[in-house]
């Protein structure tokens, strides 16, 4: 299979993380050369120095997208997970790439204040972090992004599948064929259900 | 509906799982179904043929996409595991190309659908969707969720208790009717309550009843005859009131009508990996038959011998067992074309004991299938003359056996009806493939 960028964007503890490991995790077992480029992990190294400002933010995401697009023409699926929250830097980003996926990982504020894993939102609220997404900095929601998923309304398991399934349609990666969606006991009721109308 | 003071087109299709074409046409000249035969009266009713296998959840994937199951990736109820031999139940996450309804929505259409087979579990679509069979749960049959009370207090299920209906008439025709009509309340709500261009639902009570009760239709003496032909007479209500809705939106001439597949009275079962053992090409492994005082398990495919050129799933696709693409494969890719033909000779001329040929004809896949997922498909599908339903089961004695059921699907003689003459092609036979792109052309929606 082709290489291709499968780039996450969301406000600050959205699930963009969770999903792309989950993500990464299926598109491994399926047989495709995966790279995560996450954005708190890009600050530590590629982008290390880097501040909040516009400017600084659009330089982060560039380079995300620079290597992605590297990798992704070398066969690689290369996924980036960063707030990105500025629309116009999402999409020069996309305008380097032959195939690029954009997965908008939906949430509304208050929702992800009380989810507030890292404690960053209270801080932000509070004042003590300045250029906070969602807060005092501004998230410019994707205009056609390829998958919308909601974190507040959906489980990780049905944004993950929502994922994979347009990434099947896309013909970007292998179907499953492997595993099964139903649990053992809804297995053995469709079986019975089946041999009820004789179709096994 | 009127957008920026234009009117908008709209469309209504009623599935009618497993009528056949020319049951349809006895119902309506009968008088079973007056309302239904003002309306067809109107438009162009055709005989339709629906593709391979003739099973609903290949023949509504189909419609759903205007694909061929090469490129939709649905070939049956059942599949095995890629690289195993364990039987898995393909779901609507599998089908492998959109739907007619998200290019609706790419359009900027909504799109309402209603028990619609092969769509469990359910996924956003742009619109509401509830899913049909085979859904076994029904918190994952809608789509959005906020939907779920509604159906609960309309009292919707999905299906009738298939193991408790089918060999209990009076249960079957209760559970039919109250069905229908829970779901023409929700169908109701829903036609009002959301903003929509496409409106569909299925009718799956059809299909049961044909399975369970085909005999009450074909025997006017039948005690249960008369119960055959009122539901049939509630169907037609049915249609009849959704046609009553729809006239009064602004494109009435939009309105649909389609089976999945033809149906008649099954006589024998033909069971096809028993030939293939016949002749030698499917082998399973006798240690596993069980012994002595144990009692033999079912047979399996997990207990195919590594000699065994073929096998076959339900209800007739047959797998060449090749070397490349199962574990104890041995065919090579060189000796597939002349093993189909062999094979293909053998059950040309599979008959009854009474001489009666059983095999209508045998299709090679590469004739039928084409697209990026035709090789995860079957190498031979079969279809039988009518009577003789076709079964992959394994273990049985002989080719020929009783009836479990009582009516079994066709592969022709299904239906579609389209009110707009405009859109059907008089002087060509109609598949089912065709069916969704007439349908979305009405609304001005392409690929």
């Amino acid at each position: 299979m082709k290489g291709f960028t499968l780039w996450f964007t969301g406000l600050p503890c959205s699930g963009k993380s969770t999903l792309a490991r989950r993500v990464e995790e299926i598109l491994l077992e399926r047989g495709m050369n995966v790279e995560v480029l996450d954005g708190d992990e890009v600050r530590e190294h590629l982008s290390k120095g880097l501040g909040y400002s516009k400017e600084d933010r659009d330089t982060n995401i560039r380079r995300i997208g620079y290597v992605a697009k590297l990798l992704s023409r070398n066969g690689v699926v290369a996924v980036g997970a960063a707030i990105s929250p500025y629309r116009a830097i999402r999409d020069e980003v996309r305008g380097w790439h032959d195939r690029f996926v954009e997965v908008y990982v939906k949430a509304p504020v208050d929702v992800l204040t009380e989810r507030d894993v890292k404690g960053m939102y209270k801080k932000a609220l509070a004042g003590q972090i300045k250029h906070f997404t969602g807060v005092d900095d501004p998230y410019e929601p994707p205009e056609n992004p390829e998958v919308v998923v909601e974190t507040d309304k959906e489980s990780v398991t049905e944004s993950v599948n929502k994922i994979i399934h347009t990434l099947e349609i896309m013909n970007y990666i292998p179907g499953s064929g492997t595993t099964s969606d139903y649990s053992a006991e809804e297995e053995e009721e469709i079986k019975a259900r089946l041999k009820d109308l004789g179709y096994i | 509906m009127k957008l920026f003071g234009r009117k908008k087109k709209q469309v209504c299709v009623v599935g009618l799982d497993g009528v056949p074409y020319t049951l349809l046409q006895a119902m309506m000249e009968t008088g079973v179904m007056p309302r239904t035969r003002e309306i067809v009266s109107r438009g162009v009713l055709r005989s339709m043929t629906v593709t391979l296998p003739e099973i609903s959840s290949v023949s509504w994937s189909t419609f759903m996409t205007g694909k061929n199951p090469g490129e939709h990736g649905i070939f049956g109820f059942t599949d095995l595991k890629k690289g195993t031999y364990d039987l898995r139940f393909p779901t609507f996450r599998d089908l492998r190309t959109e739907t007619i309804w998200d290019l609706v929505g790419r359009s900027g259409g909504r799109s309402v659908v209603v028990n619609q087979p092969s769509t469990y579990p359910a996924r956003e679509i742009p619109g509401v969707l509830i899913s049909g069979f085979v859904s076994v749960d029904i918190d994952k049959s809608v789509q959005p969720k906020k939907h779920l009370a509604m159906l609960a207090r309309h009292g919707y299920r999905v299906d009738v208790d298939t193991d408790k209906c089918r060999n209990n008439p009076t249960l079957l025709f209760s559970q039919l009717a109250s069905l229908l009509e829970a779901r023409l309340r929700v169908v109701n709500e829903l036609w009002s309550g959301e903003s929509w261009t496409f409106m569909e639902v299925v009718v799956t009570g059809t299909d049961r009843l044909h399975h369970f009760a085909w005999d009450a239709y074909e025997d006017s003496s039948h005690p249960h005859h008369a119960d055959f032909l009122d539901y049939y007479a509630k169907v037609d209500a049915f249609i009849g009131q959704l046609y009553d809705k729809f006239a009064r939106e602004d494109s009435p001439e939009n309105f649909f009508l389609l089976s999945d597949h033809g149906f008649c009275r099954t006589k024998k079962e033909f069971y096809v990996n028993t030939v293939l053992e016949q002749h030698g090409y499917l082998k399973l492994d006798p240690a596993s038959s069980g012994t002595g005082a144990s009692p033999a398990p079912s047979p399996s495919l997990a207990n195919i011998m590594a000699d065994s050129k073929a096998f076959a799933l339900d209800p007739a696709r047959i797998y060449i067992h090749r070397r490349d693409r199962y574990p104890r494969g041995s065919v090579d890719e060189k000796d597939v074309a002349r093993l189909k033909r062999e094979i293909a000779e053998a059950f040309e001329s599979a008959a009854d004991a009474n001489g009666e040929k059983i095999v209508r004809r045998v299709f090679d896949a590469a004739d039928v299938y084409s697209g990026p997922h035709a090789l995860e498909g079957p190498d031979l599908l079969l279809i039988p003359y009518n009577g003789y339903d076709m079964k992959g089961k394994l273990g049985a004695p002989s080719a020929v056996g009783d009836r479990r059921l009582q009516g079994m699907h066709t592969w022709d003689n299904a239906f579609f009806f389209s009110m707009r003459k405009d859109l059907v092609d008089p002087q060509k036979d109609i598949e089912i493939v065709e069916v969704p792109w007439i349908i979305l052309r009405s609304v001005d929606v392409g690929p």
